[in-house]
């Protein structure tokens, strides 16, 4: 049969629209695909809501406290004396008032004094600009040594990283609750095994403008390095853990110390005061007591965690750099090797959040003789990264020294502010600088964008610092979308 | 100086014996010369008796007729450079005559198209003659090229006044040539006496064309003499709109004499009514004009709609014509209006004209069949197993009253829905007043289906979407096959389709439905170029998909030029396609453009759904959800294979039977075809590209899948072009396109079938029962919503009542990129609650009513996103205006501890909207109640089916539709019974249905080309050729 040429032609003709018709459907997709077409992206609008400004505040956890000592009284926690308790704010001039809370645990709250909220009127210092602190050193039978701590803006969630409840170590959780809102508080404790069972202290309620004390021992026995968590419902918290050393029967140290950092990949702990050459290598396995530096982590997720702990003395860098894993749910002590006398700062990078704080002690030598005891303990707790400004109020004590640590990749120029006398200090990037202040218990800080601060004690048997912390999230200006 | 050549003619013709001589002067009006007139002067020069005298008038006549009236000898020729009226030109002619010497003297009225036999003017003088009452007579005026069929034998009026003809249309078989006494005549050809012609004034000025004979009679009636028609006169007439309206069937000739004629009936009823009657008339016509307009859409009119309102306004304002007219009736008058009673039309002849058109349509009715066949075709089948592949995909939602998640929420209640739907308070966030989306009134229509709990019709509308989706196709695809495996597979392929499937997974309810109507769109839009109640159905779909689914709207205007391109004469119906569509979104037009955000007209209705923006490459194979229809997964897991090439594999059988389309017959099919795949994947393509719709933080991409939706429509109709064009084994190769696309889908039919999507049965609240509970008694309790984003902010919205309903949305709040006061102002107050401050917490209770805060928790569990929610959660936590509610299925809610029912902030303010709202709202319920009453497939209920077959039909229900008309206390007249006589458009798309024998077309939204050339005249009794293409 042939096909007359007509039929070819339009055969043909239909095969010919066949393949334009597949090219074009090839070739669309391909222009879709290839050519590079313009976008258009409505911008979400928002608005950066700078909250209004508020009553600032800060809480000073009051006097140290023994528990204790009147073992009829066992629920009671009474003062050791007075703490010195000095403030600071920017204009200086700013009108503050210092409200004493409640502590009805303390009976000689009388005559030591109580916990302390400090408050600016609304508007009367900006964000961060206002700050106190206090410093006290005792020496009884059980209790020695100096303690300073930072009054603290009351929180939502605390971590508090220092203390053990071994043998002869006691810590007392203080809670103080500035505002005129009950506070529902979940205290919650992890060791070196994971977390302890402790449902007594769940649900605490801390009422109004008062503060309540819990034992750290009574809640977990016999731990070597403990972590507490503290979130509240209600009312905000302002809390610190008070811990004493007693080695074989003279006391050892006491240390107040304040809320360390929030989780984070990346933390770092600024102005490690290591008053005496000494440590125990990070590898050693089994070390007992506490007389060694050391940094304790914890990784509040569910996976194993690798941590690079970056050890870096004075002012320049360099170091040395340890690595450890963390198992999920345990704290861990790291010691941090045999380190000279000098500052040090701790740099940790990890690989999902962590929380850490540094212990150093003061006197006494390797040995467990009553004799050789260390003489006062210090932990220096890791820092968020300071604002612009900060002010900084220092307490008594002996030889306070600013430390500054630069993590940013330009050196920093720090202007200083004692006493209405301004210097410059120049942080080198990635380095440090210590800054011995001359005894003003108000220091202003400017140009500190992104740098941690610590303020540390040393004498030649006391030590004790506190963490120059921003102010809190809480504050900060927030982007609120409306659609 | 006329008188001398005057007198010399009688002598030219026979002598003829009669009592006296009376006088008979011809007026012969012209315009056109040719062949009508040389032959109409042939007839007057052979006429067995002459007239006396011959005058000719030329009315602005071309060179042609002056030549040709020149040789015709004529005593006086007028000419005037007016296009004057008959009537006009008559007396134009008149006025050069002397006056009449006796009553016996005549005028004999012609007009150049009105040939007379040789005896007519004989016949008709001597009914003069003899009869001395009889002042006017007229001749049988026969059709010029069919001379056995009557144009016309006198007129009369209904007792409501309404004319109508004595006779229409009939094969003239002496059955009428008893006809003697009538109310009045056609203008042409009548004999009148010259003196009678003075005393009545002649023809009434105001009656140009139409009813200016009739008006004659009746006057001449009232002044005492008779009016008779001589059937032995036999004229022949054209009808060429010299004398009377012009006839002839093109549409636009047909809306002229329309008009016409209903502009005389006004006049007619103004001049005939007592004096004291004529306001209260003058009142009635807008009125009147209105409700005949309604009939008209029913009757598929609407083109004499304007008509209709351009009579009534002229009429009532023609300034002193009615007067004079009304003066003239009144000088000449002598008799009362019982003298013609006798001559209207008796109601029981009207009823028996009524019984004859109502039985002929019954005939032609019985012989039509429905030529789909739904169910001998195996439609049946189709919707059977698409209805339980739906209920097997979707029986987790059988038994619930709801469905929720994804972009689902419940409907308001009825009244609200319908609220929601018009210009006035959009009721998302903090509200304000603007456009509704179109969307909402389809919503509106949705939800009324399930009045009682309108929430219930979207688990419907997830239930029958899959069959409603296959039929609509499955219609479809019977104008392009008659096979009924093709219709089948059809159906099934695109109710599979991947972007369909998408949409119901993800709950996109207008993709839904802009994939369900795209189908009954296509059909409707076939049977849109033969009938008016097609292409108003056609125009509601297409409104209803654009609103679903704005950003289908370029590709099917697009769609729609080449449709009115392509369709020739037809494109008269489809020219008001997007006419609904563009009055429900032109007030949003008018404000998006208004703002310098044109592009968020695109932005999809309803709740915005983020998601994966999909590559070009997944959108070819019809994926729009950004992953390869769950081939990812499948295929990892099965086989080492890559699944883009399993994805691809699986769509090649469609695409390959899509484009051997372009080997069928007709070529036009398969491009038209396979330029809406292309259009289709260019707007699902140009989808990703826009993103408009913003939720916090996220700018979300316009759903492609709307775009591959009409590409999957287009491939669809192109196999089924393809495969209908194989001699054998297409039912076999149609299996296998249909087994391929049904595996293709099968990962995201898993997925929908174990419920493994966004989507769940679900309650009627967005919001924890404790404050739907407190809505119970405060409807508008206010609630502000805030949610942690990922980029460490903050969303704040308010909820009023039970919370967000999906008529709420609004694309117009959604797009706005620039923020107003209000808007900035709620953002601070819950910036500031969000955080410690000295703002006063209570100004969300007074600026905005705020009774409840709840943070919802965070859907990113990134810091950022923990941070805020902890910081926020603080914050209210230590508020000391707020009290804690507790942990809630929706997050955490407060109370504020001062807060009030019934805030006044909270209220929606009273008249928003303004009269803007009354008049937009009006405007668009005319626009749509019109296209609606247009859509229904009946004429006036007489109508038995919407099939177009219109001609034949509708010449026959000419006279019913009249008579209906009449009875509905309305009383008027169209004379030359304009409306009715031929549809010459729908004639000759007759003609071209049967020259194609397949008149729907190829392509989503185009008609066939029905571009055949028109008859001459429209075929005049085609019975049982009706084919049901509608």
């Amino acid at each position: 049969m042939r096909v007359s040429s007509k039929q070819a032609i339009r055969i043909g003709a239909r095969s010919l629209g066949f393949v334009a018709a597949a090219a074009i459907a090839v070739g669309s997709v391909a222009v879709a695909a290839l050519v590079p077409w313009t976008e258009y992206r409505a911008e979400a609008p928002s608005v950066v809501v700078q909250p209004a400004e508020s009553r600032q505040q800060r809480v000073c956890p009051g006097p140290l406290l023994a528990l204790g000592e009147d073992a009829a009284a066992a629920t009671t926690a009474p003062s050791v004396g007075s703490a010195d308790i000095v403030t600071a704010a920017e204009p200086p001039d700013a009108a503050l008032e210092e409200i004493p809370l409640a502590a009805p645990g303390n009976p000689r709250a009388g005559e030591d004094g109580t916990p302390v909220a400090i408050a600016a009127e609304p508007g009367g210092v900006d964000a961060g600009m206002l700050a106190g602190a206090q410093s006290q050193g005792v020496s009884t039978e059980t209790l020695a040594g100096f303690a300073a701590a930072a009054c603290g803006e009351a929180v939502a969630e605390a971590w508090l990283v220092a203390g053990a409840t071994s043998l002869g170590r006691s810590g007392l959780v203080l809670l103080s609750n500035p505002t005129a809102v009950a506070a529902t508080v979940d205290v919650r404790v992890i060791g070196e095994a994971g977390a302890v069972e402790a449902p007594s202290a769940l649900g605490i309620i801390v009422p109004p403008g008062s503060q309540r004390v819990l034992s750290l021992a009574g809640l977990a026995p016999n731990l070597l390095s403990p972590i507490v968590h503290v979130t509240s419902t209600g009312g905000v918290i302002a809390a610190s853990l008070e811990q004493s050393v007693v080695v074989g029967l003279a006391p050892a140290g006491i240390e107040l110390t304040g809320a360390t950092a929030p989780p984070a990949t990346s933390q770092v702990i600024p102005g490690l005061v290591v008053p005496e050459a000494g440590g125990v290598e990070a590898t050693e396995d089994h070390v007992d007591g506490d007389d060694f530096p050391a940094v304790r982590l914890f990784a509040p997720g569910d996976d194993p965690v690798d941590v690079s702990i970056g050890v870096v003395p004075g002012a320049a860098g360099g170091g040395g750099t340890i690595e450890a894993t963390l198992e999920p749910g345990r704290v861990q002590d790291v010691p941090l090797g045999f380190l000279e006398a000098g500052v040090y700062t701790i740099r940790i990078e990890a690989d999902a959040p962590v929380v850490a704080a540094a212990r150093a002690t003061v006197g006494g030598t390797e040995g467990q003789t009553d004799a050789a005891a260390p003489s006062d303990l210090a932990w220096t707790v890791a820092t968020a990264p300071l604002l612009d400004a900060a002010v900084v109020a220092v307490p008594p004590g002996p030889s306070p020294t600013l430390q500054l640590v630069n993590p940013g990749g330009a050196a920093a120029a720090v202007t200083v502010t004692e006493d209405g006398t301004e210097r410059t200090v120049s942080v080198p990037a990635g380095g440090a600088a210590s800054l011995p202040l001359g005894g003003a218990s108000s220091v202003v800080l400017r140009g500190t964008s992104g740098l941690h601060a610590t303020v540390s004690f040393a004498g030649s048997d006391e030590l004790a610092s506190f963490g120059v912390q921003p102010p809190g999230p809480l504050d900060s200006p927030i982007r609120v979308y409306p659609h | 100086m006329a008188r001398p050549a005057a007198f010399r003619m009688p002598r030219r013709g026979p002598l003829r014996l009669a009592p006296m001589f009376p006088r008979v002067t011809a007026v012969l009006v012209v315009r056109h010369g040719g062949d009508h007139l040389r032959r109409t002067l042939d007839a007057i020069r052979a006429q067995e008796r002459t007239p006396d005298a011959l005058v000719v008038v030329l009315a602005q006549a071309d060179a042609e007729a002056r030549e040709q009236s020149a040789e015709a000898g004529a005593t006086h020729v007028v000419q005037l450079e007016e296009p004057l009226s008959f009537g006009e030109a008559v007396r134009s002619g008149e006025r050069v005559l002397g006056a009449p010497a006796s009553d016996a003297d005549a005028l004999w009225l012609l007009a150049e198209d009105a040939a007379p036999e040789p005896d007519a003017l004989q016949a008709m003088l001597a009914l003069l003659e003899t009869a001395k009452s009889v002042a006017v007579a007229g001749p049988k005026l026969m059709e010029w090229d069919e001379p056995d069929r009557i144009a016309g034998l006198g007129r009369t009026i209904t007792r409501l006044g309404r004319s109508l003809p004595i006779v229409g249309d009939e094969l003239d078989q002496g059955q009428h040539d008893g006809l003697s006494d009538v109310l009045g005549l056609d203008p042409a050809a009548i004999l009148v006496r010259h003196t009678v012609w003075q005393a009545l004034d002649g023809f009434d000025p105001a009656l140009p064309t139409a009813d200016d004979g009739l008006d004659l009679g009746v006057r001449a009636r009232l002044a005492g003499h008779r009016v008779a028609v001589v059937p032995e006169a036999r004229v022949r007439f054209a009808a060429a709109g010299v004398a009377g309206p012009p006839g002839g069937g093109r549409s636009s000739t047909r809306r002229r004499r329309t008009r016409a004629a209903r502009a005389a009936a006004l006049h007619r009823r103004l001049v005939y009514a007592p004096a004291a009657a004529v306001p209260l008339h003058w009142l009635s016509f807008l009125p009147l004009a209105i409700v005949r307009s309604v009939r008209f859409l029913l009757v598929k009119q609407p083109g004499s709609i304007p008509g209709e309102f351009a009579a009534a306004v002229t009429t009532m304002f023609s300034g002193m014509r009615v007067p004079r007219a009304r003066r003239v009736l009144a000088a000449a008058r002598t008799v009362g209006w019982s003298a013609i009673a006798p001559l209207r039309m008796q109601p029981d002849e009207l009823r028996r004209r009524r019984q004859a058109a109502a039985e002929a349509r019954r005939t032609r009715a019985r012989g039509r069949s429905n030529e789909l066949q739904f169910v001998a075709t195996g439609g049946g089948w189709v919707l059977l197993a698409t209805a339980a592949a739906s209920v097997g995909l979707f029986s987790w939602l059988i038994g619930s009253g709801g469905v929720g998640g994804g972009g689902l929420l419940p409907l308001s209640g009825f009244a609200e829905l319908w609220r929601n739907a018009a210009y006035g308070w959009r009721d998302v966030n903090i509200g304000f007043v603007g456009a509704a989306d179109p969307f909402n009134g389809v919503l509106a229509v949705l939800g009324s289906l399930t009045f009682w709990s309108p929430s219930f019709a979207v688990v419907l509308l997830w239930l029958v979407a899959m069959p409603a989706a296959a039929v609509g196709v499955w219609f479809a695809a019977s104008r392009l096959t008659e096979r009924g495996s093709l219709r089948a597979v059809a159906a099934l392929v695109y109710a599979v389709a991947p972007p369909f499937l998408s949409a119901l997974a993800e709950g996109r309810p207008g993709a839904v439905l802009a994939h369900v109507l795209l189908g009954w769109l296509a059909f409707a839009v076939f049977g849109a170029a033969t009938s008016w109640a097609a292409a108003a159905t056609a125009s509601l779909l297409f409104a209803a998909v654009i609103a679903s689914a704005p950003s289908l709207a370029p590709a099917l205007l697009v769609g729609w030029i080449v449709a009115m391109a392509v369709s020739g004469r037809a494109a008269v119906r489809l020219a008001g396609l997007p006419v609904p569509a563009a009055v429900l979104a032109l007030p949003l037009i008018v404000e998006q453009v208004g703002r310098g955000t044109p592009l968020g007209l695109l932005g999809d209705p309803g709740v915005p759904v983020g998601g994966a923006v999909p590559t070009p490459w997944q959108l070819a194979l019809g994926f729009p959800e950004g992953g390869w229809g769950g081939w990812s997964a499948l295929v990892e897991a099965a086989m080492s294979s890559d699944p883009r090439i399993v994805a691809t594999l699986l769509v090649a059988p469609l695409v390959l039977a899509a484009l051997a389309a372009v080997f069928a017959p007709r070529w036009s099919r398969a491009v038209l075809a396979l330029g809406t795949v292309l259009l289709g994947y260019a707007t699902a393509v140009a989808a990703t590209h826009v993103s408009v719709a913003i939720v916090g933080p996220d700018v979300v991409a316009v759903w492609a899948g709307a775009g591959l939706s009409l590409a999957w429509l287009g491939l669809v109709l192109a196999s089924v072009v393809a495969l209908d064009a194989l001699r054998r084994g297409a039912a076999a190769a149609g299996a296998v396109v249909a087994v391929v696309s049904l595996v293709a889908v099968l990962p995201a039919a898993i997925v929908i079938a174990t419920d493994a999507v966004p989507l769940a049965p679900a309650g009627e609240r967005t919001l924890p029962a404790y404050v739907v509970a407190q809505a119970e008694g405060d409807p508008r309790v206010t609630t502000l919503r805030m949610e942690p984003e990922a980029d460490g902010g903050l969303r704040a919205t308010l909820e009023h009542g039970t919370g967000q309903t999906l008529d709420d949305q609004s694309t117009l709040a959604q797009t706005q990129t620039e923020l107003p006061d209000s808007q900035v102002e709620l953002a601070t107050i819950a910036g500031n609650l969000a955080s410690r401050s000295g703002f006063d917490p209570e100004a969300a209770m007074r600026e905005f009513g705020v009774s409840f805060v709840l943070l919802a928790p965070a859907a990113d569990d990134g810091r950022a996103a923990t941070q805020t929610e902890a910081r926020a959660r603080t914050a209210l936590d230590g508020n000391a205006t707020l009290v804690a509610v507790g942990e809630t299925d929706f997050g955490e809610l407060w109370r504020f501890a001062a807060a009030e029912p019934d805030a006044a902030a909270a209220q929606i303010p009273d008249g928003a909207g303004g009269w803007v709202a009354g008049v937009i709202t009006t405007i668009q319920v005319i626009v749509i109640g019109a296209t609606l009453l247009l859509s229904i497939p009946t004429g006036a209920g007489r109508e038995a089916d919407r099939r177009p077959r219109r001609t034949a039909r509708r010449r026959d229900a000419a006279v019913p539709a009249d008579v209906a008309e009449g009875t509905a206390a309305e009383a008027d007249a169209s004379p030359e019974d304009a409306d009715e006589r031929a549809e010459a458009d729908a004639s000759s798309e007759d003609a071209d249905e049967r020259a194609g024998a397949d008149a729907p077309s190829d392509g989503a939204e185009s008609t066939d080309g029905v571009e055949a050339p028109a008859p001459p005249r429209a075929p005049r009794r085609t019975e049982g050729d009706d084919d049901a293409r509608e």
